[in-house]
């Protein structure tokens, strides 16, 4: 059985592939990389939402904490969805130089922002959520995108 | 809803680290000029007053300033400690290593004992007060990974440094230079380099590499035992240099082996990473790497040259460190304007690659990079040592050229209030 630890650090790295094919395709064409540049922003929609909707919540219900360490990766969620809606703008506009910059800041922006939920958060929540560990794993994967 | 209030939660005032950051290179241009207006002759040997000081202005007035600098914003990211009052700590730290630094580089040179006397109050109260608070912040640390091991091994072996660094001045103080000196100031160097920096760099590239690059993460053997490998590899060096002098090849050999295979280790991954872009920084990676093996090969084969070679083997690890450390301040000091105007509000900020002009970042690499290899082969022809000092002396100006663009962006961002957009929070709320 996964722990949300496992199973949410395993949905980060499986987005960082999606991330790297769509620069390696940007590299080539920008519109060839539009495609797997939306694909790429859908799966981070969806791992967002499974944190926001699902364990995020589940974690401020537990602990009491909603101006905590949620807050802040909800805010650098926002500022990352921003990021990517630019990008796609730099596809249409067949921007190459604004659309690597954007890459480029968002990869930092995104790669901070794991450490920072694999080193902290998720062993926080493994750790007060452990008995409902399976049910919200199951939540996450069976959630359907709003 | 206290905006500003979670990002200067997580991350400390911008002011922190880039206060050390802006004055960095500047002790490179110093360097630079030091070594223009010196004779080849007198650098050639590594206990010269000469080399000592320029040694010193680069390794504490540019490493250690970007080290310790860039610890109060990677340690919350990496490991989730928080330095005690942050804002004080690195202000006051910071004037005093300044105050520290010049007054010792001048007191050296000068054989001025009151300069000396400020140079190690200074110095001794400035490095132990940061390395203090950097020790207290590892302690809350609940999740102790291969990063957080590196980063608390390099920080013992640096008291340790600082330590041995005190007592070193203390002997020009006291005009006391015994045989005991020569064997502090040879553990000293040795532990700086390896204990300090070499360690420092390993626990953070595990983290760094496979992240930043999406290059293969490093394996458990890696992660688990390289640090330990080498840590005890110099405590090993210690007691061989100690009491068993003949034998210190062996101690050199262990540290060296593991040392080359992390060099060689971080060529593959990055050969391996899956991220196509090929920027400076990554050149920065490469060059680090085949300095760093070149410069432990000749390290030991220095022993059997009775160490004619240490100031080339000094070049080329320093010229691994200065790459690493080079290549990581390119990526964060955008990044941080980045950050800290975007959870500020300004969404109209540009990009990390637009706050560095491309091609001054790669003429300041070109240029550092010939400065150091025109300085290894002035061994042989020293007319080159002029050229590569200037051109060492330009990189440097360059780069503080292109720290301090980023930083003109963020102060001219605060300054002008471009677009003040408060929808991307709102919409956060309303998804809550």
């Amino acid at each position: 059985m996964n722990t949300i630890k496992e199973f949410l650090s395993t949905d980060h790295s499986r987005c960082d592939e999606i991330f790297a094919v769509m620069e390696e395709k940007a590299g080539d064409s920008l519109a060839d990389a539009k495609v797997v540049c939306q694909e790429f922003k859908d799966e981070m929609e969806r791992h967002f939402q499974m944190e926001e909707r699902v364990m995020f919540l589940e974690f401020e219900t537990k602990t009491g904490m909603t101006q905590g360490p949620t807050a802040m990766m909800r805010q650098e969620h926002a500022q990352m969805r921003t990021l990517m809606q630019q990008m796609i703008e730099a596809i249409d506009a067949n921007n190459k130089d604004k659309f690597f910059g954007l890459s480029e800041t968002l990869m930092i922006l995104l790669q901070q922002h794991n450490m920072k939920e694999e080193q902290m958060l998720y062993p926080m929540a493994q750790q007060h959520l452990a008995a409902d560990s399976e049910r919200i794993v199951s939540m996450m994967e069976s959630l359907i995108v709003e | 809803m206290e905006l500003t209030g979670l990002s200067t939660d997580q991350a400390p005032p911008i002011s922190a680290p880039v206060r050390f950051f802006l004055t960095a290179p500047l002790f490179g241009v110093l360097a630079g000029l030091l070594i223009f207006f010196t004779d080849a002759s007198t650098l050639m040997n590594r206990y010269s007053i000469e080399s000592i000081v320029i040694t010193h202005a680069i390794t504490i007035g540019f490493l250690s300033f970007i080290m310790l600098g860039s610890m109060t914003q990677m340690l919350p990211v990496l490991a989730g400690a928080k330095m005690p009052k942050v804002g004080l700590v690195t202000k006051y730290s910071y004037i005093l290593m300044v105050v520290g630094v010049i007054s010792m580089l001048a007191g050296l040179l000068t054989s001025n004992t009151t300069l000396n006397i400020i140079a190690f109050i200074g110095l001794g109260s400035g490095f132990l007060i940061m390395l203090s608070a950097t020790a207290l912040s590892l302690k809350t640390v609940s999740n102790f990974n291969a990063t957080v091991k590196g980063i608390s091994t390099s920080i013992v072996f640096a008291f340790f440094i600082v330590l041995m660094g005190l007592y070193l001045l203390y002997s020009y103080i006291s005009n006391d230079i015994n045989s005991t000196h020569i064997i502090v100031a040879n553990v000293h160097s040795v532990w700086a380099v390896f204990g300090f920096a070499v360690i420092l760099i390993i626990g953070v590239t595990f983290q760094v590499l496979p992240m930043f690059y999406v290059a293969p993460k490093f394996k458990a053997f890696c992660k688990k035992r390289v640090v330990w490998l080498i840590s005890t590899g110099l405590i090993i060096w210690l007691l061989l240099s100690a009491f068993y002098e003949e034998y210190t090849l062996f101690g050199k050999l262990w540290i060296a082996m593991f040392v080359w295979a992390f060099a060689t280790t971080v060529w593959l991954k990055l050969s391996k990473r899956r991220r196509p872009i090929s920027d400076v920084t990554v050149w920065y990676w490469r060059s680090a790497s085949i300095f760093l093996t070149l410069g432990s090969f000749l390290w030991i084969f220095d022993e059997y040259f009775k160490h004619e070679y240490i100031v080339m083997v000094a070049i080329l690890i320093g010229g691994f460190i200065l790459s690493i450390i080079i290549g990581m301040l390119y990526k964060i000091v955008p990044f941080l304007v980045w950050f800290h105007l975007n959870a500020m509000g300004y969404m109209s900020i540009p990009t990390i690659n637009e706050m560095i002009n491309k091609r001054v970042a790669q003429a300041q690499f070109i240029l550092f990079i010939a400065s150091l290899i025109g300085f290894i082969f002035s061994f042989y022809m020293p007319d080159l040592l002029k050229v590569s000092a200037l051109s060492f002396t330009i990189s440097m100006i360059l780069l503080e050229y292109n720290v301090i663009a980023p930083v003109l962006v963020y102060l001219k961002t605060k300054k002008t209030k471009p677009d003040f957009d408060m929808s991307m929070f709102e919409a956060q709320k309303e998804l809550r």
